[in-house]
């Protein structure tokens, strides 16, 4: 697929792998599943089947482990934050080692080990699903699989529709602030000294016009849309079709694999 | 007016606030103690701006395009981790948040005052909002009540607090200059047209 097709650059980074060619479809129903089964996990053998899926996913992108740990960074600390509280929080089991004031026990180290891999696990798969799916891709995917809602009156369709639009118009959003800002800086606006509030009253000038410019263009995409006999959802067709391949009955197959493992082996 | 029209403009104005979201999240004031981004100012006016359904419509839209991992959320972060983090709860409680605002300004249209934005902002804005991710981080990350007020609400309050009162301003300056939430009587007579 072409870079022009994907205007935003997210998470996502294009390359020829098993994961990039799964249908969006399948990835979501995966991570969605795996991230609630992920809590069936109470021993060793549960986390290493976890750990031992969610490192294949790694190898099987062919993305960078550079590019992965960037994705996972943010969220890093925090789960290293959390270990170290529960490392020493955590009271019960045998005394393993006394540092001054802190005493840390058996189950201080078990729990921290445990929190902080469900975590890493989690934010890994999620990770992995932006890095090779395309937010576009993504949207498509969901529209689908939210398709039989429709039914019950979730606009499945419109909200698909409406993600493509913001995404669309992010970048245009963020030239215009870009100019507006420019504009009022010429005219001697200030945004870079004084103390909190006058430095956030300094961005009224620009949020002002940001947004009526954003609401007339809503109001002219609006027009635009009905002139062009937008209905809804119903009979829409799509430029770039889902096709639901054979590896994506596979990944199912071994997501349901896995959940009965995950099952058996919390005994 | 007919009702698809109107439907078209609220599905328009809700996409075009959600990428109105995902921009103000990476303009960042750096101060001390902690830089703060202009997100949570817009969250508030989804709320007084847009009004209650277009608020939570496109607080909605925002959260659903920051899974999928577009760089949208403040300081160009993204993706299914965040909304499952540490900092999740402050995310969920968004919508929520544009929803009270955006319900309360719609019930007070008539007599809009910079005041009772300030309070909506305040209330909702900060109070609800603080409430959720405090509560969050002491459920998910097992912190207890004063490290989560240290941690995760205290360094913010001063921020937020600014961020109420420029919203209010910004918001009572677009209900007169453009006005989008339109009382209830006037609607009604448009629908019959």
């Amino acid at each position: 697929m072409s870079r022009l097709n994907h205007p935003v650059i997210g998470q996502y980074i294009p390359a020829d792998s098993f994961l990039h060619r799964l249908d969006p479809r399948a990835k979501l129903v995966f991570v969605f599943v795996f991230m609630m089964i992920v809590f069936l996990a109470k021993n060793a053998a549960g986390y290493s089947l976890l750990v031992g899926v969610a490192l294949s996913g790694v190898l099987l992108s062919r993305i960078p482990l550079p590019m992965i740990l960037r994705g996972i960074k943010p969220v890093l600390y925090l789960i290293i934050l959390t270990a170290l509280l529960h490392l020493g929080m955590t009271r019960g089991g045998d005394v393993w080692w006394e540092l001054g004031p802190i005493t840390v026990y058996e189950q201080g180290v078990v729990q921290a080990t445990v929190i902080s891999l469900r975590f890493l696990i989690l934010v890994l798969m999620g990770t992995l699903l932006t890095l090779t799916t395309s937010p576009m891709e993504l949207t498509d995917g969901l529209e689908r699989l939210l398709c039989p809602l429709t039914r019950v009156g979730v606009p499945a369709q419109d909200l698909a529709l409406m993600m493509s639009i913001a995404l669309r118009f992010i970048p245009t959003l963020w030239e215009e602030m870009d100019k507006i800002m420019m504009a009022q800086r010429a005219r001697g606006a200030d945004f870079d000294s004084g103390h909190l509030l006058r430095r956030v009253k300094s961005y009224i000038p620009v949020l002002i016009p940001l947004f009526i410019s954003a609401f007339r263009r809503a109001e002219e995409l609006a027009l635009a849309m009905e002139a062009r006999g937008y209905r809804g959802g119903k009979g829409r067709t799509r430029i770039r079709e889902l096709r639901w391949k054979k590896e994506d009955t596979i990944l199912l197959v071994v997501l349901a694999v896995l959940s009965i493992s995950l099952w058996w082996l919390r005994g | 007016m007919t009702r698809g029209t109107a439907r078209i403009r609220n599905m328009a104005y809700a996409a075009l606030f959600a990428a109105l979201l995902a921009v103000s999240g990476q303009i960042a004031i750096p101060l001390p103690p902690v830089p703060i981004t202009l997100q949570t100012l817009v969250v508030m006016l989804a709320g007084s701006v847009l009004g209650a359904r277009r608020g939570l419509i496109s607080v909605l839209l925002f959260i659903l395009l920051a899974a999928f991992g577009a760089p949208v959320l403040s300081g160009g972060k993204g993706g299914l981790a965040q909304l499952v983090g540490p900092t999740a709860g402050y995310i969920w409680s968004w919508p929520v948040a544009a929803y009270l605002i955006g319900w309360m300004t719609e019930r007070s249209l008539h007599r809009l005052r910079f005041w009772k934005l300030l309070i909506y902002h305040v209330v909702w804005g900060i109070g609800w909002i603080y409430l959720c991710g405090g509560l969050w981080l002491m459920v998910a990350v097992g912190m207890d009540g004063q490290a989560a007020l240290i941690g995760g609400v205290l360094p913010f309050l001063p921020g937020d607090a600014a961020k109420a009162v420029v919203a209010s301003t910004v918001a009572l300056t677009l209900s007169r200059a453009y006005p989008i939430i339109r009382p209830r009587s006037a609607e009604s007579v448009r629908a019959a047209e």
